[in-house]
């Protein structure tokens, strides 16, 4: 027996949809918690369905990561007693990972209609004082390194990111052009949504004027520091026949860990995503060739070029040469974070992958924001010390 | 004034005691399987490769290269206000594993991938030796 070998059902292709979703205010909103955050979400996204607090049964939330049982607290103030409810921690993983076990749940009959959402604060609590700013975002103390890191000045996540960068560079001879050209192409998405937190133009000019964080990355490399909650609600697909919205169906999804580490193997430029591309296709039934619009977890420029190649959507070292030509563009090859993604519209751990995922689904965007004729979109969620991966493949119903 | 404000020193878990105590002694020793006869980093209760909870610490080459590293430019600690930009580099040793370290004697603009390195200690105080790598001598 190869214990190895793993077979996505199929039968779960199809069976669940998303019937709603939404964001809250994004990009900067003091005064508000990241509690209050993901309410407003959920309210707007049970709005969008049609749908009511008390027809929700199942709550698959989370918060920062200093929240404990973070769904309890959502529940709470929803006013309902989930049926089914936890808080997953993958880190920017989990939103995709709470869909999918939504799907399970929903599927295996021990609830009907499930919320998923994530909220932060982070803009909020990293501005309040200096302090705030230079510690590290919303870690608590326990997550912090104790050694092995510290004592040689190594913190934060754009350092560990951007170790990746260097090797994929030093591999394949990728530029800081090629980083450059996806920061500026999610910023142009950006300037097309008015709910985006980044208003103004980015040239690759601009860019490279942008100070050296750690290099290889400067600050147009890194990802946003928002105030940001979204939310999805997945119910069956035969429920969702008779909701307001047009269903947008759960071709599959895919997950995988390379939890030996970062540092370890070639994790760092071969990620997570290839094995839950894999599946997620296999699921589906489809691969990076049905693909029309690409939703990717772009927590820094480098990772988006590596998944991309990981997913399949070019080979391994001609990430850079892929977006170099404009594939990333609304009206490109592959048009890939629509809405500005985490570099541009607001940092919300994946989240807003998902709700950009399922709108350009809707086709109900104006044309220029919407990707002309896209059947499916792939999405994908990274995180946990970078070696935790999720994918979500939508389609239209 | 940073060089007032100290740079965090290592705070050892049980299982890397040994590790830190022969830094200190300016060897690099790592723990190595009594089973499989393959080293790991960092140290744990149980080989990587197989396990087994059977293991000992050995001394190493001290040799190995750059598999990548990174250049800080902005300041993330007080402490490290006067060393930007510096590199923190990933060695991989000729044994196999691979550590987190900086390199010394050579700008961080000349730094490459693959770049024969060897370690060197640094002694932080009377009782703290961190080891560090500095490019191979010929």
């Amino acid at each position: 027996m190869n214990l190895s070998h793993i077979e996505p059902s199929r039968e779960l292709r199809d069976t669940c949809a998303i019937v709603g979703t939404a964001t809250s205010r994004l990009g900067r909103v003091p005064g508000v918690s990241s509690l209050d955050l993901i309410v407003e979400a959920i309210r707007n996204a049970l709005d969008d369905a049609g749908l009511k607090a008390s027809d929700i049964d199942g709550v698959l939330c989370r918060g920062p990561d200093d929240s404990y049982s973070h769904h309890q607290l959502v529940a709470e103030r929803l006013g309902i007693n989930a049926r089914f409810g936890t808080t997953l921690t993958n880190g920017g993983a989990s939103q995709i990972m709470s869909v999918a076990l939504a799907i399970m749940a929903i599927r295996f009959g021990l609830a009907n209609t499930i919320v998923c959402g994530f909220g932060r604060d982070t803009w909020s609590r990293t501005h309040v004082s200096e302090e705030a700013r230079v510690k590290n975002e919303t870690r608590p103390e326990s997550m912090l390194a104790r050694e092995f890191g510290p004592e040689y000045g190594y913190f934060g996540a754009t350092a560990a990111h951007a170790f990746g960068a260097t090797r994929h560079m030093h591999l394949y001879g990728t530029t800081r052009d090629q980083f450059g050209e996806i920061a500026v192409a999610f910023r142009e998405h950006a300037l097309r949504n008015p709910d985006a937190q980044m208003k103004k133009p980015l040239s690759i000019e601009d860019y490279h004027a942008g100070k050296l964080i750690v290099a290889p990355f400067g600050m147009f490399d890194c990802s946003l520091r928002s105030d940001a909650a979204g939310a999805v609600i997945v119910t069956s697909a035969e429920r969702a026949k008779d909701l307001r919205q047009p269903p947008v169906l759960i071709k599959g999804f895919g997950t995988h860990n390379n939890t030996r580490g970062w540092f370890q193997d070639d994790n760092m430029v071969v990620t997570a995503a290839k094995q839950a591309g894999e599946a997620a296709y296999a699921m589906a039934g489809l691969g990076p060739r049905d693909v029309d619009t690409a939703q990717i977890y772009d927590c820094f420029t480098y990772m988006v070029l590596t998944q991309l190649e990981d997913y399949g959507f070019c080979k391994k070292g001609e990430g850079g040469a892929f977006v170099a030509s404009g594939a990333l563009r609304l009206g490109g090859a592959l048009p890939c974070n629509t809405s500005g993604g985490q570099l541009s519209e607001a940092h919300c751990e994946g989240m807003l992958q998902i709700v950009e995922g399922v709108r350009q689904m809707r086709h109900t965007y104006p044309e220029n924001r919407q990707v002309k004729d896209a059947e499916i979109a792939l999405i994908s969620g990274h995180g946990g010390n970078q070696v935790c991966h999720s994918t979500l493949i939508l389609g239209r119903a | 004034m940073s060089d007032t404000i100290p740079k965090p020193k290592p705070r050892p878990a049980p299982e890397s005691i040994p590790y830190w105590k022969a830094a200190h002694e300016h060897r690099l020793s790592l723990p190595k399987c009594d089973a499989c006869e393959q080293f790991w980093f960092p140290p744990s209760n149980a080989c990587r490769h197989c396990l087994s909870p059977n293991f000992h610490f050995e001394d190493v080459s001290g040799r190995g290269k750059v598999y990548s590293f990174v250049t800080y430019h902005r300041v993330y600690r007080p402490a490290f206000a006067a060393d930007v930009p510096y590199v923190v580099a990933l060695v991989e040793l000729e044994e196999g594993p691979r550590l987190l370290t900086n390199i010394l004697g050579i700008s961080h603009e000349d730094v490459r991938c693959e770049m024969p390195v060897e370690v060197v200690f640094d002694d932080v105080d009377a009782d703290t030796s961190i080891p560090k790598f500095k490019p191979a001598s010929a």
